[in-house]
């Protein structure tokens, strides 16, 4: 399958033209992204692989319109990131995103069930109704027994299932996660990307992970590579896992002395 | 929908850190039992005086000094020179001083909307002999009726009424101060020595105690025509003193008095003006203590709110994160703050109350301007309203610096610094 026929699919949900992200001031500012440009359609369940540094959470922090571009734009389901407000941004990271950080921030004080029911909170979800979805996310990723316990009785993998649970709270159009798995065990890790599958293929979702694991990478539909804040290729998953086992196997046989 | 989640964080916050939680809401509790208990004492001085005055004292006295032309031997060389002569110092004749035409003039005061009753006074000083034992003392002739009219004295007299003076010619009513030190009991008889030199007898027919030292101590009573008689008035008065139907009015009711019977007036705030004006200073010292006690509460919890937002970081990042705007994040540090100021107040009401109570029972004797067997507490609403909202201004205010910084946060720089 190629990007054109993936992305004929749906929709364009996440569009960057031209992104500059420069980070610090002064003596210490540096530009981490040069110049991106990228589209992700709707229903697309996108790896993003790169070296450590090379620029994937900066690129995370916009795409989830946590941070805005130092120029270029960020377009997230038709709207410029640039052009929204404190509250647009807010509302726009509560109805159509979810985000999984790497460290799984969980509000201490409350109870994974309620820490799944906080996005629906904002949104207004009546209660009732919340905590059904609440429950039926954690019966999905395998913790509805532990719903009632809080996240300091909880394992650091359940912990992170239970913020996979969260991110997707509100049925967002996309979903965002930054190495989510990254502290996860074969199992529990296997399990969230089956579940990634399943919203992209079934809910047409747009999933965005960034991911070191190239095994799980082999599930999605498109791999992204970015080097020093560049994206180096771009591509339907076989393609590009094709080129890194090319590149793997050349450099392999550099570095071999000839018989 | 709201506000209702970011009271349930707030709630859980504080709930989660029950200690901390604890130690803020006791610093504005004990910031406000204090508050309470301070203007309570300093203002029970000060509302007792002023009540016990008001009560005893009249509110607006007239004096014999008249207001009008004062020398008519200079007024007259004036008008006959011109206006080109001037006498300069001349001496005030001898006369006893006195205001003439008592009768006419409380008939017109009586005539007054603002004036409740007025009565005529004859005052002078009388030397005093009981046995062994003289004293100086001020004797007040009075109309019982009128005067009782203008300032209660029958309530604070002792196995006897203020008309009981109409009994015998030469009744005596004494100040319970007087009568000690002269060593008279009523029923006793004491002498008072005239002027001229001559000496009467009055029978001592009950002991009056108000309370008020500078009255108890130097006070007597008679009929005005027995004072009238020994202080040699014939029918004039040297005093009329008036009640008012509002006592806060009395400066504005007193030069109007005065410009009408042109006669000096003196309002009772005038006549206790150095008492007055040291309730004011102690009135600053007690805004001075207790909002210092305040601002020390509120600092304690400023401090506690900035820990708790240095604390919370990644969970505000991560509210932030779910779609919560900086403003609801603020609302729920601000929340926090108001809990904890709301509680400290209920806490500290209560805590006041008793310890007002409290320390008004101690058996404390006051001696002085004002007579008590214990410490005087104005343990009143007004002062729980007053700490109350200085509490809670205090706590608002303490939680709006960092409630304000919690909702500027930047999540990025949160999340990198944990990546
Ligand atoms: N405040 C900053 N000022 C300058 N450079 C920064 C700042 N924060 C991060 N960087 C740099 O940005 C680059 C990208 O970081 P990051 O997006 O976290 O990479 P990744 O997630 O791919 O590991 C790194 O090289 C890092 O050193
Ligand atoms: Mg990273």
């Amino acid at each position: 399958m190629s990007l054109d026929a993936i992305r004929e699919r749906g929709k364009p949900v996440l569009q960057l033209v031209n992104l500059v992200r420069v980070l610090g001031e002064g003596e210490t500012a540096t530009e981490v992204l040069h110049g991106l440009n990228l589209t992700v359609t709707q229903g697309e369940f996108c790896a993003i692989v790169g070296p450590s540094g090379s620029g994937k959470s900066t690129l995370m922090y916009l795409l989830g319109a946590l941070d805005k571009p130092t120029s270029g734009q960020v377009i997230i389901d038709g709207s410029d990131v640039s052009t929204l407000d404190d509250d647009g941004l807010a509302r726009l990271r509560n109805e159509k995103l979810g985000f999984i950080f790497q460290f799984h921030y969980l509000l201490p004080e409350f109870t994974a069930l309620e820490n799944v029911m906080m996005p629906m909170f904002k949104l207004g979800v009546p209660a009732a109704e919340a905590r059904e979805r609440a429950q039926a996310l954690l019966d999905q990723l395998g913790i509805g027994t532990k719903s009632h316990r809080t996240p300091g009785r909880l394992s650091g993998g359940e912990q992170q299932r239970v913020a996979v649970a969260r991110s997707l709270a509100n049925q967002p159009l996309i979903v965002l996660g930054d190495e989510p798995t990254g502290n996860l065990d074969t199992v529990n890790s296997d399990n969230v990307f089956a579940i990634f599958e399943t919203l992209a293929r079934e809910q047409h979702q747009t999933i965005v992970v960034v991911t070191h694991d190239l095994d799980q990478a082999a599930r999605t539909d498109r791999i992204i590579r970015i080097v020093d804040g560049r994206i180096v290729d771009d591509g339907p998953t076989q393609d590009v896992l094709a080129r890194v086992e090319r590149e793997e196997a050349e450099r392999r046989s550099a570095l071999k002395p000839h018989a | 929908m709201g506000l209702k989640v970011l009271l349930l964080i707030a709630r859980r916050h504080l709930f989660h850190n029950l200690f901390r939680t604890g130690v803020s809401v006791s610093g504005v509790a004990i910031g406000v039992t204090f508050m309470v208990m301070l203007s309570a004492l300093m203002t029970g001085f000060e509302t007792k005086f002023v009540r016990e005055t008001i009560e005893s004292s009249p509110h607006v006295t007239i004096y014999d000094e008249y207001r009008g032309q004062t020398d008519e031997f200079a007024a007259w060389t004036s008008r006959q020179m011109g206006g080109v002569a001037r006498v300069d110092s001349a001496r005030p004749r001898e006369t006893v001083r006195r205001i003439k035409k008592p009768l006419e003039i409380l008939k017109a005061l009586r005539a007054l909307p603002e004036i409740a009753a007025c009565a005529p006074n004859v005052t002078g000083t009388a030397i005093m002999n009981f046995g062994t034992r003289e004293r100086g003392m001020n004797l007040v002739g009075i109309v019982p009726e009128d005067q009782e009219a203008v300032s209660s004295l029958d309530k604070y007299i002792q196995d006897a009424r203020i008309y009981d003076l109409y009994a015998s010619g030469g009744a005596l009513l004494l100040g319970y101060g007087v009568a000690e030190k002269l060593g008279a009991k009523k029923g006793d008889t004491v002498s008072i020595k005239l002027r001229n030199g001559d000496s009467r007898a009055l029978r001592v027919i009950g002991v009056f105690r108000t309370g008020i030292t500078t009255i108890d101590y130097a006070r007597g009573y008679t009929l005005l025509s027995v004072a009238q008689q020994l202080l040699g008035l014939g029918r004039d008065v040297n005093q009329i003193v008036v009640r008012l139907h509002d006592y806060s009015s009395a400066r504005a009711a007193a030069s109007k008095i005065e410009h009408l019977v042109r006669y000096r007036t003196e309002s009772w705030q005038e006549a206790n003006e150095n008492f007055l004006s040291i309730f004011v200073i102690q009135q600053i010292i007690t805004y001075l203590v207790t909002g210092g006690i305040m601002i020390v509460a509120a600092f304690g919890i400023l401090n506690v709110l900035i820990m708790l937002v240095m604390e919370k970081l990644p969970e505000i990042a991560m509210l932030k994160s779910m779609g919560f705007t900086a403003f609801d994040i603020t609302l729920v540090f601000l929340l926090e703050g108001l809990a904890i100021g709301v509680l400290g107040v209920l806490v500290g009401c209560v805590l006041g109350y008793y310890l007002t109570e409290f320390v008004g029972s101690l058996p404390i004797k006051q001696t002085g301007l004002v007579e008590s067997e214990h410490l005087v507490m104005n343990n009143v609403p007004r002062l729980y309203v007053v700490a109350g909202v200085a509490a809670l201004v205090c706590t608002v205010l303490a939680s709006v610096l960092p409630a304000l910084r919690a909702g500027r946060l930047d999540p990025v720089v949160t999340l990198r610094g944990h990546a």
